[in-house]
């Protein structure tokens, strides 16, 4: 555990390394008008981002698992996709969709606060939308069953009864939106609004010392944070695991209510698909390289595909076993220790990828030694993803391991298993869900990343994401166009096939149970 | 039963995940196997032992055939890494002593003027820098000018009438375009510009046309390619931006309505931008490299630039492309161009001052 705390802080000890060489001052610049204005936009849009996700995911969640909204089966996949989508990706393609010009130009484009936490929380509450439908996975609904039996209506017995118990993953999921808020710089710039990641990003070059004296505050910043936000309530011991129970009947609000997710998918994903669709097959007449237009090959997209689909497979599978024993020391044996490494695992995902990356060049390269030879390999690509989303494989196991009783565990023990084989046939088919979530987001994370891929990966090594990237600077958007619908496609096969489909068949095989 | 079913998810799900986790295992293992760049090793196994690395902040699409054509004359292996010029400076700088970069191509001179000012480049060979104008090099001979980025001022010609259109740049802060502008305040080639106009009038005479332009209540984007957009779409009339965004926008839609217009001969607001390449201190092999850079400044490569991309050839007697005027029509402001290396903290610092947000 103390070896994954020192490894996660690797980037924050980076960045003072490098403060206090360059001669960087963390109160005089952060102090400054120019930075201090940034810096309230930052938190003001990743706490409402934060707040509207947990609202929007955990809804989204209940309705999909504990009712008979339309759709039902489709949508438990579809809406965990927005998440696929970079954020300036997304940003350009509901920019190019709205306002004059656009798809749907009575619809204003987003810009400013409003766009985007608009733009943020539709892309950014799968985070909590998947934690919390893990969860559900395992929420014995006895509880809702005996309070409907009381006489309780269905609106009491979701609020009173299931919400609480959704409380941890819900935070955990929250608690993810708001780091990354606090790092996302593509949507941000395309939307116009103007926070910390902007300073950093604008002075990276010309002004070194403020650039990195702002990285080091916001991985402070994301730590206190982080230890703030540590769930006060325990978690209420739950007697067994779900079992089968009645689905809530919408009856006549089936039909309104089913219009909260589809228009959440319209805006999150059909929209953005519609566009590169039409990107793609608008095509260009001049430009001969890469895709021009329907009818080009798409050979030249296999290669990224793959490597794609293999970085971020073994990046989700490196992360839940290396936070995996944080985890579960953190949550059954708390102490100031296992604190603190969560709260400096967690923090990493609040920096923008580039100081990740940097960080990994400095461990490799700056320090004398043999990890030179390691540099611009594979695996420390993996390292790179797995720094910078390991949180949210954290976070999920947490919250899944929460909700396993103690009584089962202790039970175990009393008959005589030794705590491995406790964990394995006791614990981990209930926390299984939970860590398929997590996994799933470390997934669809390493599928977009960019800054750690660009500068880390072996030369040649080209990712979806990255070509997108390119793509995109130069303004050839029928590639960009077809290149995001490979990347959504291929993400939907892997989370389904990977994560949503063993995690969620439990619950169909069950739905006529007893 | 629900058991068995779970198992034989479970069983699938481990089986799919292995077989990634094994490809994964042969990527790692052979990971100077490029699974998805359009390198291509020498037909002729002649030198392959030949390496060049090439940090590119040119994207793929732009330069990539060149890179090929390349290794296909030379025989030598050419492995690139494409990103952003900036974080591509910053990476070279983190790596040190141990870069593996031989060559570095910049999408403007900044970076270039950044690794330089950290003794990271080395000099060129003569007859390499001999190919190009002096306006368009380093004076230190350290990093050349590759391909010419002109700043242009496009507009709707939907919403503005030929007439109306300002000769000079200083020409935006009149009250009349309020409204009207679409500027991308941190992009670095608006800041490049920004830098030449301090360069050429002064700091006093660049911060008063800055908060001309904020006076004129100008809608800002993040890049040139939103701002081109916006023009597009009626969101705002006209917009500084490079000439080639719009060239390239039309390719993909003819219908648009955007038009460059370029400023009087002469004028500052026509400033050429140019692209450049370096080779790196830490190169191994710099005989190689200096024989890429000549390849840049071939008439193989300068054509690309062209006719392909839309850009201003650099070298004597290669036309820029059909659509585009000639560059001495232009006037192109001749310019200090080793002064867009440095000095861009102050430019960022004016434009601060003048209150012009991104």
């Amino acid at each position: 555990m103390v070896v994954t705390g020192l490894l996660f802080a690797s980037p924050a000890v980076f960045l003072l390394w490098e403060s206090v060489r360059l001669g960087g001052d963390l109160v005089a610049v952060v102090a400054t008008a120019d930075v201090l204005a940034p810096l309230a936009r930052s938190l003001l849009l990743a706490s409402s981002c934060a707040v509207g996700c947990m609202a929007l995911g955990t809804l989204l969640a209940v309705l999909v698992s504990r009712t008979d909204v339309l759709g039902r089966d489709a949508l438990r996949v579809a809406l965990a996709m927005p998440i696929v989508v970079p954020s300036f990706v997304g940003a350009t393609a509901l920019l190019a969709a709205t306002g004059r010009g656009g798809l749907v130009p009575f619809v204003p484009r987003p810009e400013g606060f409003l766009g985007a936490f608009v733009v943020l929380t539709v892309l950014s509450y799968p985070y909590v939308y998947l934690l919390v439908l893990a969860r559900l996975r395992h929420t014995p609904r006895s509880h809702e069953e005996a309070a409907r039996l009381l006489g309780a209506g269905t609106w009491r017995t979701v609020t009173t009864v299931l919400l609480p118990q959704l409380r941890p993953a819900a935070s955990a999921g929250g608690l993810l939106v708001f780091l990354y808020v606090l790092s996302d710089f593509g949507a941000v710039a395309l939307l116009r609004y103007d926070t910390i990641t902007r300073v950093i990003y604008s002075t990276r070059l010309l002004d070194r010392t403020t650039s990195v004296t702002l990285g080091l505050f916001l991985a402070v910043l994301a730590i206190g944070v982080v230890l703030l936000a540590r769930s006060a309530a325990p978690e209420p011991p739950g007697p067994k695991p779900a079992k089968a129970a009645q689905r809530i009947r919408l009856g006549r609000w089936r039909l309104p209510v089913s219009l909260l997710p589809w228009a959440v998918l319209v805006v999150g994903l059909f929209g953005p698909v519609v566009v590169f669709a039409t990107w793609a097959l608008r095509g260009s007449t001049a430009v001969g390289f890469g895709y021009s237009g329907p009818g080009d090959s798409l050979a030249f997209l296999v290669g990224p595909t793959l490597n794609s689909a293999v970085a971020a497979v073994t990046a989700a599978t490196v992360a839940i076993v290396l936070v995996l024993p944080l985890a579960v020391a953190s949550v059954r044996r708390p102490d100031r220790l296992s604190r603190g490494v969560v709260a400096v695992v967690t923090s990493v995902f609040a920096l923008p990828g580039l100081l990740v990356a940097l960080t990994l060049v400095f461990l490799t390269l700056s320090v004398p030694g043999p990890l030179g030879a390691l540099y611009q390999t594979f695996p420390l690509l993996v390292l790179g993803y797995v720094l910078h989303f390991g949180a949210q494989a954290l976070r999920s196991s947490q919250a899944a391991l929460a909700g396993v009783p103690a009584r089962l565990d202790e039970a175990a023990r009393t008959l005589g298993a030794s705590p491995a084989r406790r964990f394995v046939t006791v614990d981990l088919p209930l926390v299984a869900p939970g860590l398929a979530a997590g996994a799933g987001l470390v997934l669809l994370s390493t599928l977009k990343e960019l800054p750690a891929t660009a500068l880390l990966a072996p030369a040649g090594f080209q990712t979806l994401a990255t070509r997108i990237f390119s793509a995109a600077q130069d303004g050839f958007f029928a590639e960009v166009g077809v290149t995001s619908l490979v990347l959504l496609a291929m993400s939907t096969l892997l989370t389904w096939v990977l994560v949503l489909r063993p995690a969620l068949t439990g619950d169909r095989g069950r739905q006529d149970g007893p | 039963m629900p058991s068995t079913t779970r198992s034989v998810q479970l069983r699938r799900t481990v089986l799919i995940t292995t077989t990634l986790l094994a490809l994964g295992g042969v990527a790692a293992c052979g990971s100077e196997d490029p699974a998805g760049g359009d390198v291509s090793a020498a037909p002729e196994a002649a030198s392959t032992d030949d390496v060049l690395t090439v940090y590119s902040g040119r994207t793929e699409n732009l330069i990539q055939p060149l890179l090929d054509s390349f290794a296909e004359q030379t025989g030598a292996t050419v492995d690139v890494r494409y990103f952003d010029s900036a974080d591509l400076a910053l990476l070279v700088e983190q790596e040190g002593e141990r870069s593996p970069a031989d060559v570095f191509i910049s999408q403007s001179p900044g970076a270039l003027g950044y690794l330089n000012d950290l003794g990271l480049l080395t000099e060129l060979e003569p007859e390499v820098l001999d190919l190009v104008s002096d306006d368009f090099q380093a004076t230190d001979g350290r990093w050349v000018g590759m391909s010419g980025r002109v700043r242009t001022l496009v507009y709707n010609s939907e919403l503005v009438e030929p007439s109306e259109l300002p000769t000079s740049v200083f020409d935006l802060t009149d009250p009349a375009w309020s409204g009207r502008i679409g500027v991308p305040p941190t992009n670095g080639s608006f800041q490049d510009f920004v830098t030449a106009l301090r360069e050429t009038e002064g700091d006093d005479a660049a911060l008063e046309w800055l908060e001309g332009i904020v006076a004129n209540e100008p809608v800002t984007y993040s890049n040139n390619t939103a701002t081109l957009q916006a023009v597009a779409a009626g969101e705002v009339e006209v917009g500084l931006v490079n000439h080639y965004y719009n060239y390239r926008a039309l390719a993909e839609d003819p219908s648009l309505p955007t038009l460059n217009h370029f400023f009087e001969a002469g004028d500052i607001g026509n400033l050429n931008i140019v692209t450049g390449v370096a080779v790196v201190e830490t190169t191994d092999d710099a005989e190689l490299a200096n024989d890429f850079v000549e390849f840049m400044l071939g008439e193989e490569a300068q054509t690309f630039f062209s006719e392909e991309t839309f850009e201003y050839p650099l070298v004597e007697g290669i036309a820029p492309g059909a659509d585009l005027p000639p560059i001495a029509d232009l006037g192109i402001a001749t310019f200090d161009v080793n002064s867009l290396g440095g000095g861009l903290a102050r430019t960022q610092e004016l434009i601060a001052e003048s209150g012009l947000e991104g």
